[in-house]
């Protein structure tokens, strides 16, 4: 009755249209039903960021399980550097107990022994680079003395030998013996690595390069040398010859023949003591 | 500025606000920007409106003069001839000589004019162009342009049928281009140097520059603004849009002049209309962000790992001093060097406890006596001593 009431009423008489309230009767707002719900988001970071947390933490993972492994490996190898010094200690004591047996079977038989001729030596360069003649330049420069007090371990055959006889005048060479080669080796040592000259700080470098032939620290090729073992040469020409000192005390005479009072020419067993003074 | 990237739309303005036409970018504005290119060109280009400058072909060399040679105590400068006046036996024709010809006289067929090839002036255009829609790059310029409402700023066609000065100074308020005319203003100043005596007294540094397509009285209301240069679309010039080389002119563009550049300059997809067989410029790489290539998954994946490990050189430590670098070396080196101290030990123990030294066994030594030999006693009888006391080497030695 009312609306009709109200809709026989002029248009401008009529009540204006009331917006609905937004509020309820309880108090509550209404809900807008056109309005989208937003749902939570997570904290909004950059997939770039994200990836490369995800590959640092592989990454991480990875390289802890290498370092493990390293760890491992160097455990491994140092044992193995152990047993072999351990061997190696063992092996030379019997060959030095061999040669006594041998000096005492002779001595009790009344023969005397003749010992084996040496077949390593170590030659020293004991000249400087000027004047020299052509035919010993080139035998100086095959064995590696380049320059003055430069040393090389060389393997004594007929060669070998008319080569050191060749070049006497400039160098002295004699029979080393394993105290020797040893703090040769420890202190004068370097590698050949590149075509640089790279002290032996580690055993890594002698495995590296020498690995293959069975040869992985410095007691390895302290052995090689001494007993010269079938890769005497690859050890040899891996180190850098040896640069020392000139011996502490001085030298004799470089100018004559050890055996005139002088230095040159073949020392036999006295290399070692002068090679204590040089190395 | 990325071939590939959208071209936004650029609002025409009219009296200062934006009115409802919008325009889309035309491509020439991402051309590449090779202010390398711009600047060579520039300067060859500035080369072309030169006028001939020489010194007279006979100066210096209007006199007879003849060196006197040697013998005179003179310099063997050619002296002028004859008397009765001071320039009589002055030096002559040498550069060093007082009214003698300069060295190497300047010739009028120097060549004063550059060549450019028709590329390279366009690709400079282009970059040119696209350089002043870079509010970066015209700031830099030294334009005024902060209050500017948009760059590139494109205003109704309205402006190009402008005659009066002061609807041109009206328009350029209204879209706040003036202060960039304020500051040609208070750049007015004279020239240093000897620019003055020749024509060039006044300098201003460069103001906006009005770019329109159909000349109806705008060259003539803008004429009278200092600063303010105006040239068709149709031709327009790289020593305008970049002046001294560098890029980034303040451009406002007329409606018609702004739509024309596509048709002018083509688009990358198009070639231009109104250039045979002209196409933008492409540029060398397309996302020049390096950081963002680097860093890109497309080059990481493919690129090794960065050696970042600094080799230096080691200094070897002594391993017959060193005990860890021995033990480096050796690891049985311990056990050796424990047996030496062990034995070492024992040694210096015994010392202490005074163990007696096992003495070598002495041999008795009996007292010598003189006694001689038999067959010293058959010598000494064969030959006695003699007087003198002198002792016979012999007896000696046999005892």
């Amino acid at each position: 009755m009312a609306d009709s009431a109200q809709k026989a009423a002029p248009a401008a008489a009529r009540p204006p249209k009331r917006r609905e309230p937004k509020t309820l009767p309880d108090g509550t707002r209404k809900p807008n039903p056109y309005k989208v719900e937003k749902k939570r988001r997570l904290p909004a970071v950059p997939e770039v960021v994200l990836n490369r947390r995800r590959e640092r933490r592989a990454h991480k993972k990875k390289s802890l399980a290498l370092k493990l492994k390293a760890k491992a490996d160097k455990r491994k190898l140092r044992q193995k550097y152990f047993t072999r010094a351990e061997a190696y200690i063992k092996k030379y004591r019997t060959m030095e107990k061999e040669q006594l047996r041998l000096k005492r079977e002779a001595k009790a038989q009344g023969t005397v022994l003749v010992p084996a001729e040496a077949r390593l030596a170590f030659v020293i360069r004991v000249r400087g680079v000027n004047q020299i003649h052509p035919k010993v330049r080139k035998v100086l420069k095959l064995l590696r003395l380049l320059q003055i007090n430069n040393g090389v371990f060389v393997q004594l055959n007929k060669a070998t030998l008319s080569m050191l006889r060749i070049a006497e005048p400039f160098i002295t060479w004699g029979y080393p013996n394993l105290k020797t080669i040893k703090q040769m080796i420890y202190k004068r040592g370097h590698a050949k690595i590149d075509g640089r000259r790279v002290p032996l700080y580690s055993n890594t470098l002698i495995e590296k390069y020498l690995g293959k032939y069975g040869i992985i620290c410095v007691e390895d090729m302290v052995h090689e040398i001494f007993t010269q073992g079938k890769n005497f040469q690859k050890v040899n020409n891996f180190m850098w010859n040896f640069k020392l000192n000139n011996p502490k005390g001085g030298w004799r005479m470089k100018t004559k023949h050890y055996v005139e009072g002088g230095d040159f020419g073949n020392r036999e067993g006295k290399i070692n003591a002068l090679l204590a003074k040089m190395i | 500025m990325a071939t590939t990237c959208c071209r936004p739309l650029v609002g025409v303005y009219e009296a200062g606000a934006p009115s409802k036409t919008r325009v889309s970018l035309p491509a020439v504005f991402r051309a590449p920007i090779r202010p390398d290119v711009v600047n060579f060109v520039h300067d060859q280009m500035a080369k072309n409106t030169r006028q001939p400058y020489a010194v007279n072909k006979d100066a210096g060399h209007q006199t007879s003069a003849e060196s006197w040679g040697t013998g005179r105590a003179v310099a063997r400068i050619p002296r002028v001839r004859g008397g009765g006046t001071h320039r009589s036996g002055q030096g002559a024709f040498g550069n060093m000589c007082r009214g003698g010809r300069m060295f190497a006289p300047t010739k009028i067929w120097r060549r004063w004019h550059r060549r450019v090839g028709v590329n390279q002036k366009r690709y400079a255009m282009c970059s040119a162009i696209a350089a002043s829609s870079i509010p970066a790059l015209v700031m830099s310029k030294g334009h005024m342009i902060q209050e500017v409402p948009e760059v590139p700023l494109v205003v109704s066609n309205k402006a190009q049928e402008l005659t009066k000065t002061k609807e041109a100074v009206a328009l350029l308020r209204q879209h706040h281009a003036w202060t960039d005319v304020l500051k040609v203003y208070k750049s007015q100043r004279f020239r240093a140097g000897r620019g003055k005596m020749r024509n060039r007294r006044r300098i201003q540094r460069k103001g906006p520059l009005v770019i329109y397509n159909n000349d109806q009285g705008l060259t003539r209301a803008f004429r009278n603004v200092p600063g303010v240069e105006t040239i068709c679309v149709d031709k327009l010039n790289l020593l305008k849009l970049a002046p001294g080389g560098h890029v980034g002119r303040f451009c406002i563009w007329t409606e018609d002049a702004f739509r024309k550049l596509d048709a002018l300059y083509g688009t990358w997809r198009k070639e231009a209309k109104h250039k045979k067989g002209y196409n933008l410029p492409v540029s060398k790489m397309t996302n020049t962000d390096l950081s963002r290539l680097l860093k890109s998954d497309e080059i990481k994946s493919v690129i090794r790992k960065p050696n970042k490990t600094i080799v230096r050189s080691k200094v070897k430590p002594n391993p017959l001093t060193n005990y860890q670098a021995m033990l480096e070396l050796n690891p049985f080196h311990r056990v050796e060097k424990k047996l030496a101290q062990a034995v070492e030990a024992k040694h210096i123990e015994a010392k202490k406890a005074g163990k007696p030294k096992v003495e070598k066994p002495v041999k008795k030594e009996k007292p010598r006596k003189k006694k001689a030999k038999k067959g010293v006693k058959r010598l000494r009888k064969q030959h006695p001593r003699s007087k003198s006391g002198k002792k016979d080497k012999t007896k000696a030695k046999a005892k």
